[in-house]
């Protein structure tokens, strides 16, 4: 029927640095978002990007950003993305870049491949951990998000991957 | 006896042309202004800048040649820059504060069928 139809990329924010991820914003990646689209694609990439533009969902544990766009002109958001070298925070500057895991065309097809693929990060964690504390919290989150998907209710896992990355950290 | 059928062929090209041709003469509302072909092809760079950004800037845009005296030039653009190419230089306002326009006297995917133009034809 008629409706506006959207894109969301689900990206990951890559960066050697850890506080940079921690520095991460809704409303100062937005605009970094838009100062970059307009920076490749011009006036006319700033006005058809930004109608439907949003940030969903931000986590700042794992770095992962849900970026909503409509259909027509998210190849035009998804160009831009690899532009993206730096984030600025106070002053600072993180050199970093945006691997873009997932395009979906719903909030939930974008949440179900993300439950996936915190689960298999959870076990590649547990593969390359060296300190017998961490492995154990890992190896609790683990068993938690199996549990959670047998018992039917498939929450979030984030709180699994922040767990672990607080760990690692 | 009945004439040999005559054999033919037909050639029939469904790939459009890469490139397209234009015709443009730049037109300054004050005279006496002069840009020279390095500084033509520069606005002309930063006019797809302006609406199209970096991707716009890195066409593959080429201008075939330049009169300086008239400000008229042929250009050559890739067939799917055209609408992008065109678009930007209809929405270039000024160049170096001074206003100008851009006026488009042809365009077409053949770069002979620029050295005529019946709109120019002068019948007695």
């Amino acid at each position: 029927m008629v409706r506006f139809k959207h894109r969301y990329l689900l990206c990951e924010l890559v960066s050697d640095d850890p506080r940079c991820r921690l520095s991460l914003e809704d409303r100062v990646l937005g605009v970094l978002f838009r100062d970059t689209i307009a920076r490749i694609h011009g006036t006319f990439g700033a006005a058809a990007c930004s109608i439907g533009f949003a940030v969903r969902y931000l986590n700042a544990y794992t770095g992962i950003v849900l970026l909503r766009c409509r259909k027509e002109f998210y190849q035009l958001v998804w160009s831009a993305l690899p532009f993206i070298t730096y984030l600025e925070n106070k002053g600072h500057r993180y050199p970093c870049f945006f691997n873009t895991l997932h395009v979906g065309g719903t909030i939930r097809t974008c949440q179900k491949f993300l439950i996936q693929y915190n689960r298999r990060q959870l076990l590649i964690l547990l593969h390359n951990c060296t300190d017998e504390g961490q492995r154990e919290a890992i190896q609790k989150s683990v068993t938690r998000s199996c549990l959670l998907e047998d018992s039917g209710e498939e929450e979030l896992s984030d709180n699994g991957g922040e767990e672990a990355a607080e760990a690692m950290e | 006896m009945p004439a040999p059928a005559t054999k033919y062929e037909r050639i029939v090209y469904k790939n459009p042309s890469e490139h397209h041709y234009m015709k443009v003469c730049l037109e300054f509302q004050d005279h006496g202004v002069g840009l020279n072909a390095a500084q033509f092809k520069q606005l002309l760079i930063s006019a797809l800048k302006d609406l199209f950004g970096e991707v716009g800037a890195a066409l593959p845009l080429d201008v075939l040649s330049y009169e300086e005296k008239t400000l008229s030039a042929i250009l050559r653009i890739c067939s799917s820059g055209l609408v992008k190419l065109w678009s930007s230089l209809t929405l270039l306002g000024s160049y170096k504060g001074k206003k100008c326009a851009f006026r488009v006297i042809q365009v077409s995917p053949f770069l002979l069928a620029l050295s005529g133009n019946s709109r120019e034809l002068v019948l007695d």
